[in-house]
């Protein structure tokens, strides 16, 4: 069995039985066949894409905690993509993990890769967002609920502004809009956009927070804009989330956002059944922003 | 690694005839390069010759038997450090250290020029083997011409080529010298590397023996003279736990658990479900 399996990958998968979801009895093999299954819709998304990981090498349980890994880690195998970027804060390269294929996509679950995440830009101009990013994030006792209210007005919102918005749940509480744009723009002018959307929506909407010093504010929902800037990131869609539940980053239709939804509805146990691809047309979809 | 695992496959050689024991050979070099001697180069692999045979045990849980591992903790938070957090220091007085990346000790690490560099002959006997440090057999490379040559000229003029020699990041001093019709290469230790004796105090002012005393010691020492033979000794504790391991490997024994089939087999049909619909964009 495991001579036929080398046959379909380079990796030498390892510790198929070990437990990384105590809860609900998730073992490495499950999580490895979860990315497995999910590349078709995972790959094209994350294509040229430096990526941060996080790595929980013993599961998801109470204080053991992932840790983040820019660097490709010692006995990177050669045939792993990688892009090397020079840190002005840490004063080094940092060699970031491409995923352009499902042996390397294979090779980081079986690092015990829980989550992916994604800056918003390419390898081509890291300086030019391909994404517009809104986080919309309720602080308790804000629910995934209010958050789902939000974010069908910044999506009305964004709509009569002649843009294509796609949403995800960020698997935790709350939810990911992104926009796919042409990327003639530098992050200080993308920043720059999402906050006015998000000071906008602040004013007609009192549940909502634009600054982020009103970000811990009980109850509210802050439209974050920080995250549009290099090589910061967003979870990707489809990554795994260290919950209890093993929940998924999942990309919606914009007629499942509403009331009532639930954040665990979307776990690694009922994503792999979804047949459809809400985000599969984002790249036909891409826009000029006219600022 | 590689010699570790050569060491468990290792068999003992017992020639039939004498019965005399030696260690298996091993199978793959762990140096190659050639002598030098002046404008003069034998090529050479070199391979292990010394064993120390011991019995290697793994640190399993007692509770489920299964393999335990090391990890690299911070001792400030007792927090489990990844690799790529862990760098080299150097402790420059107490609690104090200066940090070293390991592209600062690359950068000056000896490179092995793959030479054995002879720069004189001298008596072998005249080395103190308390110098003596590992034995390496060097075994001819391509052509056998010119190690044949160099092989029984030493023989004939019962010499040793004295020089030097780098292995990984250290270089040594060692001594080229035939023995049972091979080119055996030894290190040897520095002399800074070795205590002089002399220099415990212990040892200072030792009062001079009465002759009779010393004629009897002198007396037991004949009596017992013979000649030296190496295969009169063994280990009897390592002979001991052996035995312990034969008798317990007939019992209970610990499984590792594998990954069951049943994963392996989804993983499969996961990867061949994939592979056609990737193939199909």
């Amino acid at each position: 069995m495991a001579e036929e399996l080398k046959g379909l990958t380079k990796v030498d998968l390892k510790n198929l039985d070990k437990i990384l979801y105590p809860d609900v009895k998730v073992t490495k093999g499950q999580f490895i066949e979860y990315y497995i299954r999910m590349a078709p819709k995972m790959l094209p998304i994350m294509k040229d894409r430096p990526l941060v990981l996080t790595r929980y090498p013993d599961g998801v349980k109470g204080e053991k905690l992932g840790f983040f890994e820019k660097n490709a880690p010692m006995g990177t195998p050669e045939w792993v993509k990688t892009k090397t970027i020079y840190s002005s804060a840490s004063k080094r390269d940092v060699h970031y993990i491409v995923c352009n294929d499902l042996d390397t996509l294979i090779w980081l679950a079986n690092l015990a890769t829980l989550e992916i995440h994604m800056p918003f830009s390419t390898i081509d101009d890291l300086d030019k967002p391909d994404f517009l990013f809104f986080d919309i994030d309720p602080e308790p006792p804000a629910t995934l609920s209010d958050a789902a209210e939000v974010s069908l007005q910044l999506k009305d919102k964004l709509v009569s502004l002649g843009l294509t918005p796609f949403i995800k749940t960020s698997g935790k509480k709350g939810f990911h809009v992104v926009i796919p744009i042409v990327p003639d723009l530098d992050f200080k002018e993308t920043r720059a956009f999402v906050h006015e959307v998000g000071i906008d929506l602040a004013k007609e909407n009192e549940l909502v927070v634009s600054e982020f010093k009103d970000t811990k504010k009980p109850g509210k929902v802050f439209a974050d804009y920080l995250q549009n800037s290099p090589m910061r990131t967003m979870v990707v869609p489809y990554s795994l989330r260290p919950t209890p539940e093993a929940t998924v980053s999942a990309p919606l239709e914009w007629s499942e956002v509403k009331k009532g939804i639930n954040p665990s509805d979307f776990n690694i146990f009922n994503e792999v059944k979804r047949k459809d691809d809400p985000w599969k047309i984002i790249f036909e979809k891409r826009c000029k922003l006219e600022i | 690694m590689a010699q570790e695992d050569s060491e468990k496959e290792e068999v003992e050689n017992v020639e039939p005839e004498t019965g005399k024991v030696s260690a298996a050979v091993p199978r793959r070099s762990i140096w190659s390069g050639s002598i030098t001697i002046g404008l003069v180069n034998v090529p050479v692999n070199l391979f292990s010759m010394i064993y120390d045979k011991g019995i290697a045990f793994h640190f399993l849980h007692k509770i489920d038997g299964q393999p335990l591992k090391y990890v690299k903790m911070c001792t400030k938070d007792d927090k489990i450090v990844p690799w790529n957090e862990v760098t080299r220091g150097y402790e420059v007085s107490k609690n104090e250290y200066i940090t070293l990346e390991k592209s600062e000790l690359d950068a000056v690490k000896p490179e092995s020029d793959n030479r054995i560099r002879i720069s004189k002959f001298v008596d072998y006997f005249s080395v103190d083997p308390i110098y003596f440090d590992k034995t390496y057999a060097l075994m001819p490379k391509k052509s056998k011409e010119a190690y044949t040559l160099l092989l029984r000229a030493l023989e004939k003029k019962n010499k040793a080529g004295a020089g030097r020699i780098t292995l990984r990041t250290k270089e040594y001093p060692a001594l080229l010298h035939a023995y049972k019709g091979t080119l055996v290469l030894t290190i040897l230790r520095y002399a800074y590397d070795v205590v002089n004796p002399q220099d415990f105090e212990d040892i200072q002012n030792l009062k001079e023996p009465e002759k009779t005393e010393l004629d009897m010691a002198i007396k037991i020492i004949g009596d017992l003279a013979g000649d030296f033979d190496i295969a009169e000794f063994e280990d009897t504790y390592l002979k001991r736990v052996q035995e312990l391991i034969s008798q317990k490997v007939k019992g209970e024994k610990i499984h590792i658990e594998k990954p069951r089939e049943v994963e392996a087999k989804s993983l499969m049909v996961a990867l061949r479900e994939t592979l056609k619909q990737l193939e199909q964009k």
